[in-house]
């Protein structure tokens, strides 16, 4: 029967993650915020997908609630909310970064190498886990990656809230959920995170008449 | 219910009345009397239940250890150990919650409409909650958050009027003095830890012996150095002059009879609980750095004029003191003499519990006349005893029991530890036996500058004239204040004349920690006496004394009567040298009082002094003269100037990394992530 079939349940979940790294590198890529975000938003709906396959596989009751927390937060609160803070923001929504796309892709290819490797010494390939964990870790760093080559407060806060899809994934792939309380937690903090940048970044922008994270020199005494 | 239900349940009263007042000062934040009454009297109702709780634990021997919180974490767990020591200690700090929070009813009125007393009144409760959590949490990582706490808590307390720049400063350096304590203390943590792989202070026990020699010797350098900034050894001591005399009186007695304990209490929990038997050298340095900070100590608070800062620096003499008990009673340890090691423990903690008595009600009695006068500079005061008798009687029984004299307590815990220093010299053949003698001399020279100081801190406070229109128009402290202040007296009272009875409390812990319980062979007499262990050795009987004065006292009286009565006699003023009348101006000042002192120890004050003088016709006329002096703060001087400095120096040199650039900062994590994780992969 197709429910009780463990090893489609685990190419599902290896396509899906493989499907968020595939969104993370058009994210890399992409100029245009608006579109960014949107990339978030389908990143985060196949990660939802990913836990809801996940405590399905599993029987696993509780990872459902991670699923349908991460579909009502990260596919569609953030984003509208992310969304909103652009409009009110005067500037152009163009992302800039330090380094030009090319070379940022063949980084993010280097960090996802960096990953593989990392990873390696845990993935067993009879194990479940397979090689999320190395996915997890390259989206990880390419978030990471991501707040440093930008600019703009706004694609940092993307940059931090896919490397937290990414810290997600991990914790989701190896354990096959982790206790609610703590998922719950992470959910709220990321939430406040947002909350908290969204705010800072309208400061920003009002009192910098710009978002561009490199004024912050002049903070300096 | 067993003895061990009864600690538990008065336990928990006391920490449930400490929150409870914390909670409701926060609800009465807007009424401030309301949240006075409120906070101080749960304060009190905490410190009754602690000294219950604690009392009935020394007495039976009960040990309970309670869990406070209920979740389970890896490594860390939040229980409470309710030993002997951790007792003796809650002992103390409730003692003092009481008085102290009686005294506070009265005090804080002081500040209706001028400052927040319930904001003040909320974090008594919760720097006394934080340091009780102190004394007997039971696993590291729950000491250490408690110990932060309570730093944290006694900075907002003693930047409590933080309107002045001065109280600010000293805020912060007690803050900054204190998170280098605490850094020191985290190392040595983990070093233990490294040994265990558990942070439970019950995997830590007698941990000393699993130790290499290295890691041993760094682990107590570093407790040494943590625990001394918060317990203000010489040369780690430049905070407390600074902090004690800006906050409010009563936080400062709170903070000079208990907070700067619980440095006394880490040395001791860590280096007899954990550590075993020492190298003779850790028993040496505590006794040097012991007689340092109590010789320093008492000829820093000579020249000092300020009424606060002349107590801090008292503090700093009785810790010395304290560790002078510790110090002898380690070097015992480790010449196996387990029985003397338990007699200087004995007299240290003794010295702790008397220290925190007579300590708090000087500092209550200080705060009573800053209350009366606004002035805590003692050149404005002066004819305080006809004001305010009560204070200055309890100011003036204070000061007897802080000069070490019979019969009060600090006499009693004074000559423990002369006993235990002067036996020590024929437990070992080696030379380092010279130091007990010499160990002691410079105690008996300490108890000496003691006494000096604190007649001209009582005479020129409370004798003579008014100084200043300030002093002149005084008034007696309110009755609570003077009952908080009763309540420590009797305690001073108590402590001196019946030793016997409260000696055999600190058993348990010579029992626990050196096997040795010993009250019984230093009690003789059917407790009447105390011998140092033997009637060969010396022994003393403060009760005896007294007795032998009331019986002697009527003696004088009688004789006049008899021979002298009818002798021809005159009542007539004060001599004047023949003017018309005394004034304040012909006083003795405490500057011309501590005149011979500073020429003594001229090398180690390095006097300044600047006289202007302003002249009418001729040099015989003078129509006004300043007069300046000042001493050279030498350990700011030759430590911490240099230090600071060579800080600010590298810093300008490091400054490029702080570029203000995020991505910059954003970089630096990345960098070091990427570089661990990989580092573990080639490893």
């Amino acid at each position: 029967m197709f429910y009780d079939d463990i090893e489609l349940g685990t190419r599902l979940i290896t396509l899906m993650a493989a499907a968020m790294l595939v969104v993370q590198f058009l994210m890399v890529g992409q100029r245009l915020l608006p579109t960014a975000i949107r990339l978030f938003s389908l990143q985060s709906l196949f990660l939802a997908c990913l836990a809801g396959t996940v405590a399905y596989v599993n029987q696993a009751r509780h990872v459902y609630i991670a699923a349908a927390l991460t579909l009502l937060l990260k596919v569609i609160v953030m984003p509208l909310f992310l969304n909103r803070i652009l409009e009110r923001a005067t500037e152009k929504a163009e992302v800039e970064s330090h380094l030009n796309t090319p070379a940022s892709i063949l980084i993010c290819g280097g960090l996802t190498l960096v990953g593989y490797m990392v990873a390696h010494p845990f993935i067993k390939p009879h194990e479940r886990g397979h090689s999320t964990l190395a996915v997890a870790t390259a989206l990880f760093l390419m978030g990471f990656f991501l707040m440093m080559n930008r600019r703009k407060a706004i694609s940092q806060v993307l940059g931090l809230l896919t490397a937290e899809n990414g810290l997600f994934l991990a914790a989701i792939s190896l354990t096959y959920g982790m206790p609610l309380i703590v998922e719950l937690g992470i959910f709220f903090d990321v939430l406040i995170a947002v909350m908290i940048f969204g705010i800072l970044v309208y400061r920003i922008s009002e009192i910098f008449d710009s978002m561009d994270t490199n004024k912050f020199r002049r903070l300096r005494g | 219910m067993n003895s061990e239900a009864i600690v538990v349940f008065s336990f928990r009263v006391c920490l449930s009345a400490y929150l409870a007042g914390f909670a409701s000062s926060i609800v009465f934040v807007r009424r401030e009397r309301v949240a006075n009454f409120f906070g101080f009297s749960c304060a009190g109702i905490g410190g009754l239940a602690g000294c219950a709780a604690s009392l009935c634990a020394l007495a039976y021997g009960a040990t309970p250890t309670l869990a406070v919180w209920p979740f389970k974490m890896p490594l860390f767990t939040f229980t409470i150990h309710l030993d002997a020591l951790a007792c003796f200690f809650i002992l103390v700090i409730s003692l003092l919650t009481i008085a102290i929070s009686i005294y506070s009813q009265g005090y804080v009125t002081q500040y209706y409409g001028i400052k927040n007393v319930s904001v003040l009144a909320a974090f008594f409760n919760l720097l006394v909650f934080c340091n009780t959590l102190v004394f007997c949490a039971d696993n590291a990582a729950f000491f250490l958050i408690t110990w932060e706490m309570m730093a944290l808590v006694a900075y907002l307390l003693v930047s409590f009027e933080h309107e002045e720049s001065r109280t600010r400063q000293a805020g912060f350096l007690f803050f900054a003095m204190s998170h280098i304590g605490t850094g020191c203390l985290i190392l040595g943590f983990l070093l233990l830890f490294r040994a265990t792989g558990n942070f439970d202070f019950l995997a830590f026990h007698f941990i000393g012996a699993s130790l290499s020699p290295m890691e041993r010797n760094a682990a107590f350098l570093l407790f040494l150095i943590g625990f001394g900034v918060k317990a203000g050894i010489i040369p780690l001591h430049i905070w407390l002059p600074e902090a004690h005399p800006v906050a409010p009186s009563n936080v400062s007695a709170l903070m000079s009879g208990v907070l700067i304990k619980s440095g006394v209490y880490g040395l001791v929990r860590v280096l007899w609980d954990f550590m075993g038997t020492p190298p003779v050298w850790w028993g040496i340095t505590i006794l040097l750095v012991g007689s340092v900070s109590a010789l320093l100590g008492v000829l820093y608070a000579l020249v000092e004029h300020n009424l606060k800062r002349l107590l801090a620096f008292h503090s700093i003499e009785n810790i010395g003191i304290i560790l002078m008990g510790l110090g002898a009673s380690l070097m015992f340890s480790s010449f196996h003499h387990p029985v003397l090691a338990a007699l200087a423990l004995m007299a240290g903690l003794y010295h702790t519990i008397n220290h925190a008595c007579f300590k708090a009600l000087l500092f209550l009695g200080a705060g009573a006349v800053l209350r009366a006068t606004k002035t805590k500079s003692m050149e404005e005061l002066g004819g305080l005893i006809k004001k305010m008798p009560w204070t200055a009687f309890f100011f003036l029984l204070g000061s007897v029991a802080i000069s070490g004299l019979p019969p009060l307590n600090g006499f009693v815990s004074e000559w423990l530890t002369y006993q235990a220093l002067l036996q020590g010299f024929s437990t070992t053949e080696r030379l380092v036996r010279l130091i007990f003698p010499i160990a002691g001399a410079l105690l008996a020279l300490t108890g000496a500058l003691a006494a000096a100081c604190f007649v001209k801190a009582v005479g020129i406070s409370f004798l003579a004239m008014p100084r200043s229109p300030e002093a002149e128009s005084a008034e007696e402290a309110p009755s609570s204040m003077l009952l908080g202040m009763l309540v420590l007296a009797l305690a001073c009272v108590m402590l001196g004349l019946f030793p016997s009875t409260f000696l055999p409390l600190l058993d348990p812990i010579c029992q626990g920690l050196l096997g040795q319980a010993i009250s019984a062979r230093v009690i003789g007499g059917n407790g009447w006496m105390l011998t140092a262990l033997g009637l060969e050795q010396g022994s003393i009987s403060t009760l005896g004394m007294v007795s032998l004065f009331l019986a002697l006292l009527p003696l004088p009286w009688v004789s006049w009567l008899l021979f002298s009565r009818k002798a021809p006699h005159s009542i007539g003023e004060t001599w004047d040298c023949g003017l018309d009348r005394l004034t304040p101006q012909m006083e003795y000042t405490a500057t011309a009082y501590s005149k011979p002192l500073r020429m003594i120890f001229r090398a180690l004050y390095r006097p300044r002094r600047q006289v202007e003088a302003d002249f009418e016709v001729s040099r015989y006329f003078t129509k006004s003269i300043r007069f300046e002096t000042h001493i050279e703060p030498t350990f700011e001087k030759l430590i911490y100037e240099p230090l600071h400095r060579a800080i600010l120096r590298v810093s300008q040199r490091l400054r490029w990394i702080q570029a203000g650039s995020l991505n910059t900062y954003l970089l630096y994590i990345f960098i070091t992530l990427l570089l661990l994780l990989l580092w573990e992969k080639i490893r």
